[in-house]
């Protein structure tokens, strides 16, 4: 019966894990960079929904829509004035430039709103429900489900539309995308705002789900990194799977071992992975040159 | 040579001890920033792996003293090698392969390695910290002694700097950053290179970690791990120049006292994080506008003014290979 209630608990917040890690994959497809700012960015987008909430009374769940909005445009010119530059250089400088980035967000955060915990407490969603022996708190089913009506907007977006198919030919191959007159630098910058967004999305739900401080993205971004290589690095379908599948290790860790150790999870998979199976279950980029 | 004399004759003019203090925290930076450069600049591999040598050396080095007794300022050289032996574990996992998972293994590692320090409390003393038994020294001497230690230990990275970018190892290392399938077909060995690369760049951060623990005579997982000391050590390098053997020193002479001067000034409410975000902020304005740094830029400035083509052959003819580098991409 614990175990089961771990399997469920580990695919709700598996879900949101998914959506926390796909606009990095997406990212990593277009450009084939990690964006280390991942996370702070969600953090980011958390902070500023709390401040929505506490200051206009503005919902969480309805602060996403702003979020997403602000976040692509912030996201694509990120990429059209920096990092676009960049990559085409040396592409060590565009990471660092995001690990730049992840530190203006964290130490401007700690200097607006202090370095002390925050959390979205919505006054709704307190209860617990029961099924069985199984116990599920409701805050768990709304960002679930919050969760999954987003990433399949976005696996709408990416296997249904024009759009989509220029970002996933430009993730398969850039050169031949461009021969078939896809504009590559364009989509790139498009992509580029779309994962960011995702990031802006996913930080109202993380807020409400877990307490956050500025520099708590640094244990995020370890979560999400392993998540992606799991999953293949660049892979969207992948990733879902590795979220799935390390949400619930984590939750049924945490039954038998203290949850800061469950942290661990994720790293054993990580190393497991990196000498197992460079590429990942789905991926097949991690092998490549690069 | 002149800037060595001056540095080692400075403290018999009566340097006071804030002055003192300032020069071994640089030092140290620098140091760190020239073993950062070995595997970051030379071989083009980021590597944030670097904060985690320094806590572990950290850790270790205390740890060392406190059970065994054996003093940090002797044993400092073993604990690096010791941490190095750990980056040839790390290095063996994510170098064997090319591609991205470098820059994710050691961003892991030195998260594993923060981890281990808060929570394996019976050995670390968690989030407590370990208190050090204190050196017993007049106050005026100890000062000196950190300063020459890691002016030392300064003196040490940047000969080693130079030995490795006059060898066959450092064109090794160069040829990988520039193109490494090319590298491994002209018959380099190029995991053994990335991996030796990377154990001399952990050598540098452990020794400077150890060294620090017996500074403050104390050791915390917040205080060993601190992150500004790993986004230092890639600013200073980047800023400097990254892939030369001067860049770095010159990265950490220019902006560690600039920081001080700053973190002195800003009221100490926000001090810290207004720190962090400027230094990111010049981290994506290097990253952007000045990519090769201020060694490179001004080297090229300066052989700009006679024409072009004579330029190129009287390097390719003349100078020696130190310090000039290849523009990366």
């Amino acid at each position: 019966m614990l175990l089961i209630q771990g399997l469920v608990l580990g695919i709700l917040v598996g879900g949101m894990y998914a959506l926390m890690a796909s606009g990095l994959t997406l990212i990593f497809g277009v450009m084939r960079l990690i964006n280390i700012a991942h996370a702070a960015v969600i953090i980011f987008a958390s902070y500023l929904s709390w401040q929505l909430f506490i200051g206009l009374g503005v919902d969480p769940l309805l602060s996403i829509v702003i979020l997403v909005v602000v976040f692509f445009i912030a996201g694509a010119l990120l990429q059209k004035f920096v990092l676009s530059a960049l990559i085409d250089k040396d592409l060590s400088l565009a990471l660092l430039a995001t690990l730049g980035v992840a530190n203006v967000l964290e130490g401007s955060e700690g200097a607006f709103w202090t370095s002390s915990f925050h959390s979205i407490n919505t006054g709704y969603a307190a209860r617990t429900y029961q099924f069985g022996e199984i116990f599920v708190p409701e805050i768990r089913i709304i960002t679930f489900a919050a969760s999954v009506i987003l990433l399949a907007g976005l696996y709408v977006l990416l296997t249904h539309s024009n759009l989509g198919r220029a970002i996933r030919a430009t993730t398969q191959n850039r050169g031949v995308a461009q021969l078939v007159g896809v504009n590559v630098n364009r989509i790139t910058m498009i992509a580029f705002g779309i994962g960011i967004a995702v990031a802006a999305a996913a930080g109202p739900l993380m807020g409400m789900y877990y307490p956050f401080y500025p520099n708590s993205h640094w244990g995020w971004i370890g979560k999400l990194m392993a998540i992606v290589v799991l999953g293949g690095l660049g892979s969207f379908r992948g990733t879902l799977l590795a979220a799935l599948i390390l949400g619930i290790a984590e939750q049924v860790a945490i039954l038998y071992i203290p949850a800061n150790w469950a942290a661990m999870v994720f790293f054993v998979f990580l190393f497991a992975v990196l000498i197992v199976r460079p590429q990942g279950f789905f991926g097949h980029v991690a092998r490549e040159s690069l | 040579m002149v800037p060595l004399v001056i540095l080692v004759a400075l403290p018999f003019n009566g340097l006071n001890g804030f002055l003192l203090d300032l020069l071994y925290f640089t030092f140290t930076y620098a140091a760190m920033s020239v073993g950062w450069n070995i595997i970051g600049g030379y071989t083009g591999y980021i590597s944030l792996a670097n904060l985690g040598f320094f806590g572990l050396g950290s850790y270790v080095a205390g740890l060392m003293l406190t059970h065994l007794g054996w003093p940090i300022l002797l044993t400092s050289p073993l604990v690096g090698l010791l941490c190095a032996l750990v980056a040839a574990a790390v290095g063996w996992v994510a170098l064997r392969t090319r591609g991205p998972s470098f820059v994710i293994v050691t961003l892991a590692f030195t998260f594993i390695v923060q981890f281990l320090a808060l929570n394996l409390k019976d050995i670390t003393g968690g989030s407590a910290g370990l208190y050090l038994p204190l050196l017993s020294l007049d106050p005026l001497l100890r000062g000196d002694l950190f300063y020459y230690y890691m002016l030392g230990v300064l003196v040490l990275s940047i000969a080693v700097a130079i030995g490795i970018r006059r060898s066959r190892f450092g064109l090794g290392l160069i040829a990988i950053r520039e193109d490494e399938g090319k590298a491994e077909g002209s018959g380099i060995n190029t995991s053994l290179f990335k991996i030796v690369a990377f154990m001399i760049s952990a050598w540098f951060a452990a020794v400077a970690g150890a060294v620090h623990a017996q500074y403050l005579n104390y050791i915390d997982p917040d205080l060993a791990f601190e992150l500004i000391i790993m986004l230092n050590m890639i600013v200073m390098t980047l800023l400097g120049s990254r892939g030369t053997v001067w860049g770095p020193v010159l990265g950490a002479f220019l902006l560690f006292p600039l920081q001080s001067y700053l973190v002195y000034w800003l009221p100490s409410t926000i001090a810290g994080e207004v720190h962090l975000a400027l230094l990111g902020v010049v981290l994506v304005l290097v990253a952007r506008f000045m990519p090769n740094g201020l060694l490179v830029t001004a080297q090229e400035l300066i052989s700009r003014r006679p024409p072009p083509r004579l330029e190129t052959v009287a390097v390719a003819s003349g100078e020696p290979a130190q310090g000039r580098v290849r523009r990366n991409g």
